[in-house]
């Protein structure tokens, strides 16, 4: 049997974390939990995950992207597949959000809530 | 709540030396601060510069007139309190200064004592107006941010309650019966409706605290139709519905907020879609005459009963009827019509009870 792969999950909501963990753990990886984006960053360096899912938006507008970059800046960060989650604030009229040019490469962006066959398929895609 | 941010400043414009120095002497006695100048020009330099509380303004001057200074002291300065000094105390011209912005005026000649009443007056009238505008930014201000926090305190325990679903379902949805999986989807059913309500209501509140302000673009009408007709397609499906467009090809562009009016589309073709038994068709026709681009869509469904017209574009109104087992918010139409009416259009309907229903967008040309 070959050893799971590892996923690093950061979102500030825990209940997020949880029920994502839930989903990808009945795909059979194993999940690192993260509450903020420092604490994120720093787990990547210690756990090295084959793949780190996060949300866009925490604390502060656009925070996301910058804990992105972060990642991106080391070495165990610099080639990993990433998934970004855009919360619920990224709806509506009012406000939007556009990554820039200079952003940090993102391979995928998914809506919060996700459905878990969608997360699944696109976590497999992406590790395969 | 005090504002007083006061310097105390008085700016006197008047081409009469005497007038000026008077003023002058009698105020910076009770302690002001007083600036003056000779004629309007300078006079709206100084005031530039120097943003007095208040200034007098003698009506009657050689270059510009004491209208004009009015005029321009009360769009260029804010919160400044200007008085008309004036010779001939005649009522037409001051009344006339009063509309131009000024606060009061002031009868040649007067005494140190009426001119020290008549800036008290006015420095509290100042105030007045300081303190009530703070109050209606305060409010405003209140108002935005509990808009912000509704929408986040409301919409993340529900997004976190639809992932716990979904967990749910990928642990355990396999080895779950029927019924168990049933009780899911009616949680999930019922979350999706308290979502929509939140997101009208969120939808509201912004057009209503002003946040919101539809974009002035060009909207191109059968593109925007096509695209609502695709995104509701999946609906009409399983409704066993047929959905029918006829869009003459010369309709001009309107202008305003695309997304909006897409929004505006998918619900009245939502409605239409739920009050419309299976098997029933839905049409929706763009066109447009003299006054108006309007696109109207029709369905061969329940109808409104007459008496009940009036009412349904009220927030929170919904038509009861016999059996019918789910029912929405009653925001949708009401969004609706706010939209239309952000875009300077309106919406009527008509309808017939069994027979079907029609709505129809209207757009000044
Ligand atoms: N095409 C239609 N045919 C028959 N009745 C309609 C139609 N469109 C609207 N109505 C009636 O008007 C009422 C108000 O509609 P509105 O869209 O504002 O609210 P709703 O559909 O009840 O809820 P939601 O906010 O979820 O849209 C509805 O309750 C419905 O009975
Ligand atoms: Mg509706």
């Amino acid at each position: 049997m070959t050893a799971k792969k590892k996923i690093l999950l950061i979102d500030d909501d825990r209940d997020f974390l949880m029920a994502t963990k839930i989903i990808l753990e009945s795909g059979g990886y194993e999940v690192f939990l993260a509450e903020d984006g420092k604490s994120g960053v720093e787990m990547v360096k210690s756990v090295s995950p084959d793949l780190t899912i996060t949300d866009m938006m925490m604390e502060t507008w656009g925070e996301g992207f910058t804990v992105v970059s972060k990642i991106r800046s080391i070495e165990a960060g610099k080639d990993m597949p990433l998934i970004m989650l855009s919360g619920v604030d990224l709806q509506g009229p009012y406000q939007s959000f556009e990554p820039s040019e200079e952003s940090p490469r993102v391979d995928l962006v998914l809506n919060k809530p996700v459905k878990a066959d969608d997360l699944l398929k696109h976590v497999k895609r992406l590790l395969g | 709540m005090a504002v007083n941010t006061d310097k105390g400043l008085i700016l006197i414009i008047d081409d009469e030396e005497s007038i000026r120095d008077g003023c002058k002497q009698a105020l910076e006695k009770s302690g002001h601060v007083v600036l003056t100048a000779e004629n309007g020009k300078e006079g709206i330099r100084i005031a530039r510069e120097s943003k007095p509380e208040i200034a007098f303004v003698d009506l009657k001057m050689p270059s510009m007139s004491g209208m004009e200074i009015i005029d321009f002291l009360s769009r260029d300065i804010p919160d400044i309190v200007s008085i008309v000094i004036t010779g001939y105390a005649s009522i037409v011209s001051a009344v006339e200064s009063m509309k131009k912005g000024a606060y009061d005026y002031l009868p040649k000649p007067f005494t140190p004592d009426q001119l020290r009443a008549v800036v008290k007056r006015a420095f509290e009238h100042r105030n007045l107006k300081m303190e009530t505008r703070m109050l209606r930014d305060e409010k405003e201000q209140m108002e935005k941010n509990f808009i912000t926090f509704v929408s986040h305190e409301m919409r993340s325990p529900l997004l976190v309650i639809e992932q716990y679903l979904e967990a749910l379902r990928a642990v355990a949805g396999r080895c779950l019966d029927k019924d168990a999986n049933d009780i899911i989807e009616r949680c999930n059913k019922r979350i999706q409706g308290l979502k929509a309500l939140v997101e009208h209501w969120l939808d509201i509140s912004h057009i209503e605290s002003g946040i919101f302000e539809p974009e002035k673009n060009p909207v191109d009408i059968p593109g925007i139709i096509t695209r609502s007709v695709e995104e509701i397609a999946p609906l009409y499906h399983i409704r066993e519905l047929t959905i029918e467009t006829d869009v003459s090809d010369d309709i001009p562009e309107v202008t305003g907020d695309g997304e909006s009016l897409m929004r505006v589309l998918t619900n009245i073709m939502g409605n239409a879609a739920k009050y419309t038994p299976s098997g029933g068709k839905v049409s929706i026709r763009a066109g447009h005459d003299e006054y108006y681009v309007s696109i109207s869509i029709s369905d061969t469904g329940m109808g409104i009963p007459k008496e009940k017209l009036p009412f349904i574009f009220e927030p929170f109104y919904s038509v009861k009827r016999e059996g019918e087992e789910q029912k929405g918010s009653g925001l949708g139409l009401n969004f609706c019509r706010k939209i239309m009416e952000a875009h300077g259009g309106k919406i009527e309907v008509s309808s017939q009870v069994g027979k079907g229903t029609t709505f129809v967008l209207k757009f000044p040309k």
